[in-house]
């Protein structure tokens, strides 16, 4: 009995062994695996723009794959937003002449996968290969290049990759990448799509701000100057043509002749952003159309200045006073630039 | 572009590995490279193809051991490569000849619909065909530096980019140039990363004229801008630019109250101020050429070129001078040209009529008075706004005379000439189109 406890004890003793050595040996496999694949993706980043064919001399450049992918967006980079605008009669015959939807998708995933490689994400050499050779079809057609020596085995393998494709049409190869690409990054189209968004899923790299030439500039926006102003809520809401806060204010007690700090009513500020309907119903609630603000104006020669039209006519219709004179002595019609005869009419 | 994007394979990476491919399957992980690459795009500071360029290089900033001129010397002619460079198999060059109608047309359209935006995609620069004819011919222009990419199947023009001859003078050197501009893909064609084949292709034909150097602009740092200016704008008609989102309206400013801001009188207020006539081109070419000899950068105008470029021509350009009431001598001068710009997606307005500062000399009259007078002469041409960079002696009106800061920065660049030092932009006294 006791001999078989030994020997029992033994054999687990012998297999706790066993498996730790195993162990060690898988971990040191794994791991050198991954050094070694690490290694090899860092010399066949499968992307390289075409921008590198600028240098014929140096065809199997190192690539640093994300570096080169920028530079060739910052100098390719073509003028202008890619939103689709039709321009009527000109979507005919572009067939084989724009850049095809498969276009805009193969630069993405080319894009995509430098992005990952300089990401370290894990790919096989195998694939990488198969990518390799697949862009190389697509942007550069058929291998011309001699074949490497035997001992630059990375480039051999490259060279082989590109080679055994043979006369591919490029098409086709954009297909086959893209597919092997979505085998291996099952969700990037999702992560294109979430970017992209409001931009139309196509503007790889497209700057508005072109490589040359001249630039569109607009105002920066400056934050207020006025910064001693002051305004209330109901104010806020005729400026912003609010008419449903504006009644909640009203209906809490606000008066809706209220004054900011510069004497303005909200019916100034509706008339100011031209809200003709916020106008009438300040109107219908009984706001004075005639109320001055700090520099003697009315909401008239708000509207006049403004060129409000419109609302310059209800406002008159409503009883606004043409004739009043602000405190430089000017009335509406004598700051008005256009000519409507109704405002002139009343005045004389 | 920052630690993320060093070379795959660099030693201070390899120690993150393992993190790496536990997140490899991650989806987060995917779109947060995703994310990571396409906002580093638009900042790409190293620049393969600059690089090759005979263009100063940033690591050269700043040593004064390199001599100021060209970097290369010029090549013998008969070394200039004789083809035109390699188009992608679908597509051919054409020389564009802006004399016939159809090609101007053609031209427009391709700009009109595919040129330069601003940022947010709300406005594209809509040269007029009068000013791209302009803009093309000066005094001896060469048709070949008029450049069009067509397709094969249907001869769309899908890709255009011009030089035009131009005398700079460099400190002491007059230098013969070319000034490049017009560069323009069309918008479908946006992947196929045809511009470098065309600046390529311009540069070569360039060369086969014997000129070395190339002035040009962009709103992208390239290496290595000899200067960066900033555009300003003066409202002229706030009411519109704010309609239409070119300026906005602070929360608590009224429309009304920046309507009297912008105001202006009627009609210019110096005695003498008139627009400038043919007979007045050697005056304002002696005005101009003494005016511009103080700048670092300028251009060498001769009567011909002072015909050309400033000699008024109807929404092209608009030159006025102050002639003296007693003595009759012309004392200064103003120009501007007329750039208009679609509006895309805004249902009342569809042109932008924007006009830029381009040659202002004042020696009686204070500019910052010759300059209000420009503004009124262009609010009277119903132009809803005016810009300016801050060149030559501009700052010096520009705050005073309400003109406020744009989000544009424009580079000023020069191919194969180097500068030792960045310019300030009141040192440049080149306006390109």
């Amino acid at each position: 009995m006791e001999g078989d406890w030994q020997q029992l004890l033994q054999s687990i003793f012998l297999g706790l062994i066993f498996a730790y050595l195993l162990a060690r040996l898988i971990s040191i496999v794994v791991s050198f695996k991954d050094d070694n694949l690490t290694v090899t993706r860092a010399r066949t980043a499968p992307t390289e723009p075409n921008l590198a064919r600028t240098k014929p001399e140096d065809p199997t450049r190192p690539a640093d794959a994300g570096a080169l992918l920028h530079e060739a967006d910052s100098v390719v980079a073509e003028h202008g937003s890619v939103r689709n605008e039709s321009e009527p009669g000109s979507d005919d015959d572009w067939e084989g002449v724009e850049s095809t939807e498969l276009d805009e998708l193969f630069s993405a995933a080319t894009a995509f996968v430098a992005a990952a490689a300089a990401d370290r994400q894990k790919v096989s050499t195998e694939s990488q290969l198969q990518l390799y050779g697949l862009y190389k079809i697509a942007t550069e057609g058929p291998c011309s290049v001699p074949q490497p020596s035997a001992l630059k085995m990375t480039a051999r393998a490259k060279w082989q990759a590109w080679q055994k494709l043979g006369a591919m049409p490029p098409e086709d190869a954009m297909e086959k990448y893209l597919d092997i690409v979505s085998e291996l990054y099952p969700t990037w189209t999702a992560g294109l799509t979430v970017k992209s968004k409001g931009e139309d899923g196509s503007s790889f790299g497209n700057d508005s701000k072109g490589p040359m030439g001249p630039v569109f500039s607009t105002f920066v926006y400056e934050e207020e100057s006025e910064n001693d102003s002051k305004m209330d809520a109901i104010h806020a809401f005729a400026r912003e043509g609010e008419v449903d806060n504006l009644l909640k204010c009203i209906d809490s007690g606000v008066s809706v002749d209220a004054k900011d700090s510069e004497g303005r009513t909200p019916l100034h500020w509706a008339v100011d952003r031209g809200h003709l309907n916020m106008a009438e119903m300040l109107v219908s609630r009984n706001a004075d159309v005639n109320a001055k603000d700090n520099e003697g104006q009315t909401a008239l020669h708000y509207a006049a200045v403004c060129e409000r039209e419109g609302i310059a006519e209800y406002l008159v219709k409503n009883n606004a006073d043409t004739n009043v004179k602000d405190n430089d002595g000017n009335s509406p019609s004598d700051l008005c630039e256009s000519n409507w005869p109704w405002l002139q009419r009343a005045k004389e | 572009m920052g630690d993320n994007n060093s070379p795959p394979g660099s030693p201070k990476e390899a120690d993150h590995d393992s993190d790496a491919s536990q997140l490899a399957k991650d989806e987060s992980s995917l779109e947060t490279i995703v994310r990571k690459f396409q906002d580093s795009m638009p900042v790409g500071k190293r620049h393969t193809f600059w690089e090759t360029q005979p263009v100063g290089q940033f690591k050269d900033l700043g040593d004064v051991s390199l001599p100021e001129g060209p970097i290369e010397p010029p090549t013998p002619l008969s070394e200039v490569k004789q083809e035109p460079y390699n188009l992608p198999s679908q597509y051919e060059w054409t020389t564009c000849d802006l004399d016939s109608e159809e090609t101007c047309t053609e031209v427009y359209n391709l700009l009109k619909n595919n040129y330069v935006e601003d940022d947010e995609n709300m406005f594209r620069f809509n040269y007029s065909k009068e000013f791209l004819r302009w803009a093309l011919h000066p005094p001896g222009y060469y048709r070949s530096w008029h450049i069009g990419v067509r397709a094969k199947t249907n001869k769309k023009l899908v890709a255009f980019i011009t030089g035009v001859p131009a005398r700079i003078r460099v400190r002491d050197e007059i230098v013969k140039m070319a000034e490049i501009n017009f560069l323009c893909v069309h918008k479908k064609l946006r992947s196929k990363r045809l511009a470098p084949v065309m600046i390529k292709e311009v540069t070569r034909r360039v060369h086969l004229e014997n000129i070395w150097q190339a002035a040009y602009t962009a709103g992208v740092v390239l290496p290595t801008p000899i200067t960066t200016c900033q555009y300003w704008h003066r409202s002229l008609n706030p009411k519109k630019l704010i309609d239409v989102g070119f300026s906005r309206l602070g929360a608590r400013m009224t429309m009304s109250r920046t309507i009297k801001l912008y105001k202006l009188p009627d009609s210019p207020a110096t005695p003498g101020f008139r627009k400038m006539e043919l007979h007045d081109v050697p005056a304002v070419t002696r005005l101009l050429r003494n005016y511009l000899s103080q700048f670092v950068v300028a251009p060498d105008f001769d009567e011909n070129d002072v015909e050309h470029w400033l000699l008024p021509e109807e929404n092209v350009v608009d030159s006025y001078l102050v002639e003296s009431p007693e003595t009759h001598e012309i004392t200064d001068f103003c120009s501007f040209y007329t750039l208009p710009s679609s509006i895309l997606g805004n249902q009342n307005y569809s042109i932008l009529k924007a006009a830029y500062s381009y040659y202002n000399v004042s020696t009686k009259t204070p500019l910052l008075q010759l300059m209000n007078d420009a503004l009124i002469v262009a609010k009277q041409k119903d132009f809803d706004v005016f810009n300016a960079l801050d060149v030559m002696q501009n700052e010096s009106f520009l705050k005073e005379l309400k003109f406020g800061p744009g989000d544009g920065q424009l580079h000023y660049y020069l191919y194969n000439y180097r500068m030792r030092n960045a310019l300030k932009p009141a040192e440049l006294g080149l306006v390109l189109l």
